[in-house]
Formats: C-alpha cells, structure tokens, sequence
C-alpha cells in the first residue's frame, strides 16, 4: 500500500463535497443572523442600555471564554432539557427529539458568532468620527436616521476585513458541527478515513476542500470591500486609514 | 437539594482534576507556537528568498484549515508518513501529538502577530540603533523586540486565550483533559445529566479565560510603565 494513495483520495472527492453545502449552509445563515443580533447587540453597548448593556457584556465574556464546542454540548443537551421543563409549564407539546440537527447547529453558531460581531461593530462604529453623528443631528436628522444613513455605511466599511476574519473563522469552526451530529464535510472524511484507515489521504482532501473554500472568500471579501470603499477614496477616509 | 449540590460540587472537583493537563499543554503548545512564530516572523520581514515562499504557504494552509483537520493529520497522518522513512512514532505519547498539532496552528498566528508588532515599532528605531552602532541582533534585543512585545501583549493575550479554548478538541484523539474527563464522567452516568456537566465545564473554561485576562492585563500594565519615561 503506497503512504499516500492519491487515486483512492480523488475518488472520494465527490463524496465528501457533498458535505460543503452544509459547511456553507452553517457558515452563512449564522453569519447573516449573527450581522443583526451582533449590530443589535453592538448598540445596546454603546448607547449604554441599562440592564441590557450588562446582560450583553455577561454574553459576550461567556461566548468568549468557554470553547465553541463546549457551547454547542451546553446548547445540544441544554435544550432538550429546557424543552422537558417547558412543556408541562406552558400546556405545549415539543418533541426535542424531532428538532433537526441542523437547526440546533445554525442556532449555537450564530449565538456564537454575534459576540465577535458585536464587537467588531462596536469598535467600528466607535471608529467613525463623532462629528457625523453631530453633522447629522445639525441637518436635522433624528439619531436612528443618522445611525442609517451617516454612521452605519461607514462603519460597515471600517468592519469589513474583521467581518472576513470572522467569516472564514466560521467556515472553519463548521468542523465541529459533528458535536450536533451534522454530516459536513470533515465528518464524511471522517467516516470513510475510518472505514479503510486512510487518515492522511481523507483528511488531506478535507482539508484542501477547506482551504480552497477559505481562499474563494477572502477573495469576495477582497473584492466587496474594493467596491465597497470605492466612494470612500473620493472624501479622503481612506487615506487616514 | 443538599444531595443535588454535592453532586454540583463532586462534578466540579472531577473535572478541576484534569484541569493541570489542559493548562500544561496551553503551556507547552505556546511555548513552541512562539519559537515557531518567531521564526516564521523572521523569515517573512527579511524576505529570505526561497523560504519566504515555503512560511507563506505554511500561514496560509494553517490558517485556511480547521484545528480538528490539522489535528488529526497530525495524529493519525505523520506516524503513517514517518514510516516511510522506517521511523516508528506510533508509540509516542498521545499528548506529544496534542502539543505538536496545536504548536503548528498557533505558531502561524503567532508569527502575523510577532511581524504586525515588529513593523509597528518602525524603521527609525532601528536606524537610530545602527547610528549608535549596535549590530542588527543587539538592535534587535535591545531596542526592537521590548518595544513590539508591549505592542504585540493584546494580541498575545487573545491567541493565549484562543490556544486554552482550542485545547478542548484534545479529546477527539482521546487526551483526557477537561473534556475527556466530561467524556468519562457521562460514560459513568450512562450518559445521565450532560447538561450539568456542560455547564460545569463552560464555568471552568470561562473562569480560566477570565484569569489569563486580569493576567495580560497586568503585564501591560506593568510593562507599559517602564516605557512611558522612554518613548514620550
């Protein structure tokens, strides 16, 4: 048996792209959902929301100090759990057992991913200068016009090349879907690793397929924030960057 | 509820048993993870011709890759690829294995950090070193290296605090640290009580981070003191 059979490798390519809509599906959907909650949640912060402010400031330190796959174990057995107590309380009846894997997963990711987020928005908002927001307060603009017209646009374009970095970390961290039990990507390699003990061939594939994935969107990323700052060039915010 | 407690508390002791390894191989795992980030470092601000290229694809593929893949090729791929060269490294210890796998995914982050610190510091110290006539390695580890490492604590202190997080995927290759003990006790219980355990152990992992927080936070504290006399 040669160390690293590559034929035996390109032939289980197909197999194990079928776990990248998946590692996509994850990425994605928590990513979108998380660009609201960590934005709500980036507010709450710097508008100083009594109770809400601290509440997100507890959320955050917990997201950020206990490892992702602990949180998703916390939230896979916890809500279950959860769903037992409520059931008799509230006169519902929930099955815990027919929740779809997948749903607990996009759930746990994107409580995860907004407390990166909300910091992310956070900084950057605080980064765009407080003069736009008197600017446009002085033109007669309330304080949620001016967060969407004046601040947001800039500080969308100040947040993303970190938004990128949190993305791809995404992508990444979808491995660990397993803990859920979804069948992505490294779990299919997995698998089949498993099953004639081909670790390096299954697990080079994975991670080529990972890698591709993480260079496609660097180079979105890349892209929309050239097109993106496009309009910033022209009154100079670029320059002081 | 006093019998319930117990059972909190007999939980908690159990998996503070494990928490030495964990915190031993955060350790070790950043100890290398620094040499190698150095290096890498190094070798991408002097542009050295031919390695150059090799660090960058070593940053990319490290970076563009989940742990868990990097941690598998590592236990399960190197013993299979050593053995080519007839070197048996099956029995090596899983631990082994562990800190090499995390040392590599580190160091790569380590190694952005290092050179984002170290171009930080800027050209004119350096030139102001030459100008004393210093050589470029007591310019380095007089006057470049005290500087970017006070520029480069915050940064550490995340990796530091991603590294211990990251470690809880030992347990896939069977290392018994926080998460294997978590592994066993469930194994015990017949899989009863998982919730607990989990939150247990977030409470563990949190406190730590939080630890190594107050931690870095001091060491700036107390580096940035001696240098404000300096640079200002």
């Amino acid at each position: 048996m040669a160390v690293v059979d590559f034929k035996f490798a390109l032939e289980q390519v197909p197999t194990v792209l079928k776990g990248v809509p998946w590692t996509l599906t994850i990425a994605i959907v928590a990513m979108l959902f998380g660009l609201i909650l960590g934005l709500l949640i980036a507010l709450c912060r710097i508008y100083k929301l009594p109770v809400l402010n601290q509440l997100s400031i507890l959320y955050i330190s917990f997201i950020r100090g206990t490892p992702l796959i602990v949180q998703l174990y916390v939230f896979f057995y916890g809500v279950p759990v959860l769903i037992d107590y409520l059931n008799p309380r509230l006169g519902i009846q929930i099955d815990a057992d027919e929740i779809p894997p997948l749903l607990y997963a996009l759930v746990a990711y994107t409580i995860n991913t907004a407390a990166y987020q909300a910091e992310i928005f956070r900084s950057s908002i605080n980064a765009t200068n407080e003069g736009q927001m008197e600017a446009a307060y002085s033109v007669g603009m309330t304080t949620r016009q001016g967060l969407t017209r004046i601040i947001l646009p800039q500080a969308f374009l100040i947040a993303l090349p970190n938004l990128g970095n949190v993305f791809i970390g995404l992508i990444k961290a979808t491995s660990l879907a397993f803990a859920v039990k979804v069948i992505e990507v490294l779990a299919i390699s997995k698998i089949i690793a498993n099953d004639g003990y081909r670790f390096i061939e299954m697990y080079l594939v994975a991670s080529i397929i990972y890698w591709f994935l993480c260079l496609v969107f660097e180079f979105i990323f890349f892209k929309l924030e050239k097109r993106m700052s496009r309009s910033e060039a022209r009154i100079g915010l670029n320059a002081s960057a | 509820m006093s019998s319930s407690l117990t059972a909190w508390v007999d939980i908690f002791v159990r998996v503070l048993d494990k928490l030495p390894l964990t915190l031993l191989m955060t350790v070790l795992s950043l100890f290398f993870a620094l040499l190698i980030g150095l290096g890498i470092a190094i070798i991408r601000i002097q542009k050295y011709r031919y390695i150059y290229g090799v660090a960058t694809l070593y940053l990319s593929f490290t970076r563009s890759t989940p742990l868990l893949v990097q941690l598998f090729l590592v236990y399960f791929g190197l013993p299979q690829l050593l053995l080519v060269f007839h070197l048996d490294i099956n029995h090596w210890d899983r631990l082994v294995f562990a800190i090499m796998a995390f040392s590599f995914h580190t160091g790569a982050f380590m190694s952005e950090v290092i050179r984002s610190a170290y171009l930080a510091v800027g050209k004119d110290q350096l030139e102001a070193a030459y100008s004393v006539g210093m050589s470029y390695p007591q310019a380095l580890r007089r006057i470049i290296l005290p500087q970017a490492f006070l520029i480069s604590l915050p940064n550490l202190g995340n990796n530091i605090i991603e590294l211990l997080k990251d470690t809880s995927l030992a347990f896939t290759i069977g290392i018994i640290d926080i998460m294997g003990q978590v592994r066993i006790i469930l194994g015990n219980n017949h899989g009863i009580g998982m919730f607990q355990i989990y939150v247990v152990i977030s409470l563990v992992y949190w406190a730590t981070c939080i630890i190594i927080e107050s931690l870095v936070g001091y060491a700036e504290k107390v580096f940035r003191k001696g240098h404000v006399g300096l640079s200002k």
